[in-house]
């Protein structure tokens, strides 16, 4: 138990001129849970991908039961007993769950065998023969999962397992680790959720500006010290949901009555009926793929009912949840994405030219008003961290939104500090009067945030009664409504 | 490598990873590649004579497809169907030229040349509604209309519109007041020249300033985005490229209709819609380097003639040594990418 099992040291890896990992350190012990915290751009992913064999470091050794080793692609990780599980998923959705873990390593019949084995032993059960594109977010980890116990690791890499999953699956992927560990495996893993690390991790290691600050006890660290590790200072910056608005003699300034939508003959939304009213923010929790992107683009305009009516002002601030395929272009430079939504705006046309001096000049003003890290307007937006490129897209969508403001997972994927930044921005614009509408598969950010609660699943939308404002009560509405 | 000069440093480098490759080509073949880059260069800019008459009059279809397909690709269209776009636009030039040759050229020649471009805006057409309407890939519903287009044009000169005598699969020719006056007195560059570089300079200016240009940028680099954060309607805006790009290319018929050969003729073209391709990639899909790589494009052409008279190298290696270019440009693109891609 004294020597590790696995020993990462003096590790750098530049790209360009950004230095990913500066001096990076982690040391995991066998039959442990190790946790790996750091803000975004900390160089979690780099390290774990380090370790996977995905990229090779500049600098720095890697040893693995003692003996140094030289890992140059997935392959020798294998061979070493690691496995990395990655954080976008790797599988073929035409494929069959089986299909897929056989893809390299023989036949479905072949490795079907293994496969129940390991299902049997882990209870981490998957539906084999689906196809993996009618699979939920949950099912293809699973089958990710799966993909690399077959491996039989020594090592488990889990990069952002909880990402996407509800509560209640996190709770079964927690247990599935813990079994994992006690029999013997190591496993590694990042999370974004403090609370969640710490409660799943043997130890835990910070990393900050790539390089590695810390490594505690997860038993006896208090979480504050974490979080100053982990930002350089403890700077929460307090959040309270908005109270209530007076709605006298106020009109929602948007009614949803009796939605419904069916794109490609799928029923996605039933007679959904939803107001808002300046001042509010009104969340609306659920799993995904349970309507939710239908109901963001049929409140901003991106579709129309199929029965049922909406009736929303023609400028809706919007942060679509998918920042980089969705929100921003990444080979544009900032001024160019915040035209995105400036050039609809007859103040930055004339004619049919685009204002692009008054444009960069907004673009600086967005850039200063939200401390937007970039060097100038000028720079594409695929260059900046995951943080600043959600400011760019708030920043600009702020700058048209005058009574409506819908956001998706505004938050998703961003570290503790910059989260907290854009659900103050959130709260601010409804107490300046903007009707807001969060959806998101973040509990605790719906709870945070919300003045009315409502939760979708199915297609359905419910309200949540302020006595059900609990993370139970909302995780069962969200899994299909034992209580609906 | 900086975004900006990335394509330029990438077409620099791509034109001498060809002229390496292709000298080791030609020892190989048994020539001497020296001789054939003196005999290359000789017959494409030797002289003012073989500059002005020979390299820029091959270069100007080569600069109004190219355009064509730049404007196309930067929408995220792939209109491979210059090259039927040109034929379309060459018969409907040829057409309005002989049907009303009493008018004079400052009606005649525009009636000329509009005429293409609506020609071939119309030959885009099916193309593009099959794209924006149900989706269907426009690669191969392009190239077909390549054959249909081609193939169209050989049936009117031995039908329709073959010449009064009846002996040539051509046409008659235009009259004078259909032609395009020379641009250069005594040469045989014509006002085709200069309507490629005003067009490029306007494509160039729409891109970069307008709302338009900004639509199609957005819908061609991130289809997605656009339509979701940019609000744009994609498809429109798909349609739009697509109908202007084949307008373009069709211009092209009708500008070597009417300044270069004055009749329509079945083998008119000896590809340049699809050597637009090589022209619009290696110009990185901006328009003033389409102009810079189309004249590229019409001096390899135009040494080609110099290099088998004098060097005694078949002209079908400047074929060659287009492919090897635009083999060299997707490399290097590639190679950019990933780098890119790996920070």
């Amino acid at each position: 138990m004294t020597d590790p099992r696995v020993r990462l040291h003096g590790i750098h890896k530049r790209y360009g001129r950004v230095v990913a990992l500066d001096d990076a350190r982690l040391d995991v012990r066998a039959g442990e849970v190790h946790g790996v915290l750091g803000a975004n751009g900390a160089g979690k992913s780099t390290l774990l991908s380090i370790l996977g064999g995905m990229i090779r470091a500049d600098a720095g050794g890697i040893e693995i039961d003692g003996r140094p080793v030289d890992l140059r692609s997935p392959k020798d990780a294998w061979a070493n007993g690691v496995a990395l599980v990655h954080q976008h998923f790797a599988l073929v959705p035409a494929l069959t769950a089986i299909e897929n873990l056989a893809l390299g390593r023989g036949t479905a019949a072949s490795v079907r065998p293994a496969a129940v084995a390991v299902m049997e032993r882990t209870g981490l059960t998957v539906p084999l023969d689906a196809m993996v594109s009618e699979l939920s977010v949950g099912d293809r980890q699973r089958i990710e999962i799966l993909k690399a116990l077959l491996r039989e690791p020594s090592v488990l890499v889990l990069d952002e397992p909880t990402a996407v999953l509800t509560p209640q699956e996190v709770e079964r992927l927690f247990d599935l680790v813990r079994e994992l560990a006690s029999a013997g495996t190591s496993v590694v893993l990042v999370a974004h959720k403090l609370d969640e690390v710490l409660a799943i991790s043997d130890r835990v290691t910070v990393l900050r500006n790539g390089r590695t600050v810390r490594t505690d006890d997860a038993a006896s660290v208090a979480s504050d010290d974490l979080v100053e590790a982990m930002v350089g200072s403890n700077e929460a910056i307090p959040i309270s949901a908005p109270s209530p608005p007076d709605r006298t003699g106020n009109e929602p300034v948007l009614s949803v009555q009796g939605a419904s939508l069916t794109v490609d003959g799928v029923t996605r939304l039933h007679e959904v009926s939803l107001d808002a009213w300046p001042g509010e923010v009104v969340g609306i929790a659920g799993v995904e793929g349970n309507g939710q992107r239908e109901l963001a683009h049929l409140l901003v305009g991106l579709a129309h009912p199929s029965a049922g009516t909406v009736r929303a002002p023609t400028d809706v601030g919007f942060v679509p949840q998918d920042r980089i395929h969705e929100g921003l272009i990444g080979d544009f430079d900032v001024a160019e994405n915040i035209a995105l939504v400036l050039h609809r705006t007859d103040a930055f046309r004339l004619g049919s030219r685009v204002r692009w001096r008054d444009v960069g000049a907004e673009a600086n003003r967005i850039i200063d008003a939200y401390g937007i890290v970039a060097s100038s307007a000028k720079s594409p937006v695929a260059a900046l961290s995951g943080g600043n490129q959600q400011r760019v897209v708030i920043g600009r969508e702020t700058a048209v939104a005058r009574e409506l403001f819908v956001a998706e997972n505004p938050t998703r994927g961003l570290d503790v500090s910059a989260a907290a930044f854009v659900r103050a921005q959130l709260i601010d614009m409804a107490e300046s009067g903007v009707a807001v509408v969060v959806l998101s598969t973040d509990l605790d950010e719906i709870i945070e945030l919300s003045t009315r609660i409502m939760v979708l699943s199915r297609g359905r939308l419910a309200s949540v009664a302020p006595s059900e404002r609990s993370r139970e009560g909302i995780g069962a509405l969200m899994l299909g409504g034992e209580s609906a | 490598m900086s975004r900006r000069y990335g394509p330029i440093l990438i077409g620099l480098a791509a034109v001498a990873l060809t002229g390496a490759v292709g000298s080791v080509l030609l020892w190989l073949g048994g020539f001497d590649p020296l001789a054939a880059g003196a005999a290359l260069i000789r017959g494409s800019v030797g002289s003012g004579r073989v500059f002005f008459s020979i390299t820029l009059v091959r270069s100007v279809p080569l600069i109004l497809t190219g355009l064509a397909v730049a404007l196309a690709f930067r929408a995220g269209v792939w209109n491979i169907g210059a090259e039927g776009q040109l034929y379309v636009g060459a018969i409907a030039a040829t057409w309005v030229g002989l049907s009303w040759a009493g008018l004079p050229p400052v009606v005649l020649i525009p009636l000329v040349l509009s005429s293409s471009v609506l020609a071939g805006a119309a030959w885009a057409l099916l193309p593009a509604v099959m794209r924006s309407r149900f989706g269907v890939g426009e690669v191969i519903t392009t190239i077909l209309m390549n054959f249909v287009g081609i193939h169209f044009a050989a049936w009117m000169v031995h039908g329709p519109m073959q010449e009064s005598r009846g002996v040539f699969p051509q046409s008659d020719a235009i009259g004078e007041a259909a032609r395009l006056p020379a641009l250069v007195p005594g040469s045989r560059l014509h006002l085709g020249f200069g309507i490629a570089l005003v067009l490029a300079g306007a494509l160039a200016w729409m891109l970069r300033h307008t709302a338009v240009g900004f639509r199609l940028r957005a819908t061609g680099t991130a289809p997605e985005a656009a339509r979701i954060a940019g609000r744009i309607d994609t498809h429109r805006t798909v349609l739009l490229a697509f109908l202007v790009s084949g307008g373009i290319a069709g211009l092209a018929g009708g500008v070597d209709v009417s300044g270069v050969t004055f009749a329509l003729y079945e083998n008119l073209s000896p590809g340049w819609g699809y050597t637009a391709i090589a022209v619009a990639l290696l110009a990185g899909l901006h328009p003033w380097a389409v102009v810079l790589t189309g004249v590229f494009f019409g001096a390899l052409q135009a040494g080609a003639g110099a290099m088998q008279r004098d060097a005694g190298i078949p002209a079908a290696w400047v074929g060659v040594v287009e492919a090897l270019v635009i083999l060299a440009v997707l490399g290097l693109d590639r190679v950019r990418r990933d780098r890119e891609a790996r920070r």
